[in-house]
């Protein structure tokens, strides 16, 4: 039995047509709003419905899931192997590199004014959950305001910068990757002590565009947070392409992102850190005196990292 | 019986969520790097057991919940999930009795709502349209629905059970 009336279609076009009015309406309200909106007090409200289910599910699939990447991975693992042998001689060799390039930033820092607690705070966090589609570059991680987490705060893993934190509600964080195009960082190529910025592409490599770039980056070249938002020295990643400052243009090229945003399981908030942690080293007499060269260097460096 | 109709459907829309933010989230269950779009997939296939007005509720509330999880503007999942909801009934005729051709509708729509969610979302100014892969991201999902699509064919029939098909149109 297959009923057909017009004027039943023209009620559900109708409905349709009022819908999707309504989803521009909110879609409207929502770019024109601030962080603080509503959209993000029902975004909050959603995530802590869907939360314990997500982790419910975890808990069930985990076991699961690890045993089917486990047997498809097995036919890799001979390879993977030796890759990681070859990766293991090729990590001595920038463990030694490394331990140079401390003394060399350790000068940096003094050079450009800036000094950074050693012991940030820290708390470790579990990823649990992802955005839900292809296009989104957001994670939820198992920690919250109860754990000290603000919105803001820089996000790590073993690698490299991960993100920043978005949204907190008690027991849980929204966190969103590097990756997303709303996301900048304030940034300092280490082999020019260069500043730019870093956005995100939805995805693949990072952009580096850098406004009054004298020296060329080359390949390869370490991309590390400047201190503006971030605390300084956290690796970005690597630059992918040598490009060549031209006189009034802006140098852009590409970052790989140092950490595996597809893989990572566990990451890090600093927790204690703030832009004023980055001192100007200098007493105000002596900053008085060099405020031409040191001064200058210390602020223009915190407005290049206007995070977004 | 409407009710515990849209009650499953909705059951189905928020565990279709949960399922692809956790087990299909990336660093699980993500083949050639991209997961299926499960709640397309299940927003498609539930048209021919609900009213058409249910059904667009259904969309729109999938597409809200779609945008309040993810990281984009609010109400573009919802304009588009709307649309897919649409277009699935107004054709539930041609695949409700017919899995191959099911099949092919859940690949051509999940193909469509990711087209239109990157033109809407680029209109909203996120230029998803720039994004890397951006190909990869709009088919592999549709393909990923494809294979997913019998065995929830098969759910739903056995969930809801032919009896109480709507042919409301």
């Amino acid at each position: 039995m297959i009923p057909s009336s017009d004027s039943r279609f023209d009620r559900v076009t109708i409905i349709f047509l009022v819908l999707v009015a309504f989803g521009f309406i909110v879609a409207t309200f929502d770019v024109r709003s601030d962080e603080d909106g509503v959209a993000n007090v029902m975004r909050e409200g959603t995530q802590s419905i869907l939360t314990p289910l997500q982790k419910g599910v975890n808990w069930v699939a985990n076991p699961v899931v690890g045993f089917i990447d486990g047997v498809s991975n097995i036919a890799g693992l001979r390879d993977e192997n030796d890759r990681l042998r070859a990766q293991l001689t090729e990590a001595e060799a920038q463990v030694r590199e490394t331990l140079a390039l401390e003394e060399k930033v350790a000068a940096l820092e003094l050079i450009s004014g800036l000094t950074v607690s050693k012991d940030l705070t820290t708390v470790t966090a579990r990823i649990y959950s992802s955005g839900p589609t292809a296009f989104d570059n957001v994670r939820y991680i198992d920690k919250g305001a109860k754990d000290g987490v603000v919105a803001g705060q820089a996000v790590v893993d073993e690698d490299g910068l991960v993100g920043r934190v978005e949204l907190v509600s008690a027991n849980d964080a929204r966190i969103r990757l590097i990756t997303d195009p709303v996301v900048s960082v304030g940034v300092r190529v280490q082999t020019t002590n260069e500043t730019g910025i870093v956005s995100g592409r939805g995805g693949g490599p990072l952009q580096l565009e850098m406004f009054r770039a004298k020296q060329p980056v080359y390949e390869g070249a370490l991309v590390v947070t400047d201190g503006s938002r971030f605390p300084p020295g956290i690796v970005v990643g690597n630059v992918v392409t040598t490009e060549k400052a031209e006189v009034g243009f802006v140098l852009r090229t590409d970052v790989d992102p140092a950490a595996q945003l597809s893989k990572i399981d566990f990451v890090k908030v600093i927790l204690g850190w703030s832009p004023v942690d980055a001192t100007v080293d200098q007493d105000d007499t002596v900053v008085s005196n060099t405020s031409s060269s040191s001064r200058s260097t210390t602020t223009t460096t915190l407005d290049d990292g206007g995070d977004g | 019986m409407t009710r515990s109709r849209v009650a499953i459907a909705l059951l189905a829309v928020v565990l279709a969520i949960v399922v692809q933010t956790t087990i299909f989230s990336p660093g699980r269950i993500q083949p050639l790097g991209v997961a299926p779009a499960l709640v397309t997939l299940v927003v498609v296939l539930v048209a021919p057991y609900l009213e058409p007005e249910y059904h667009l509720l259904l969309g729109f509330t999938a597409g809200i919940l779609l945008d309040l999880v993810g990281s984009g503007t609010l109400g573009i999942w919802a304009m588009t999930m709307t649309g897919v909801a649409y277009i699935a009934m107004r054709i539930r005729m041609r695949f409700a009795q017919n899995a191959l051709v099911a099949v092919a509708v859940v690949f051509a729509l999940t193909v469509l709502g990711q087209l239109m969610f990157v033109l809407l979302s680029t209109l909203f100014g996120q230029n998803t349209i720039a994004e890397p892969a951006l190909l990869s991201k709009i088919l592999l999902p549709a393909l990923w629905n494809m294979i997913l699509a019998l065995p929830l064919i098969w759910l739903f029939k056995t969930v809801f059970k032919p009896s109480d098909r709507v042919w409301a149109t």
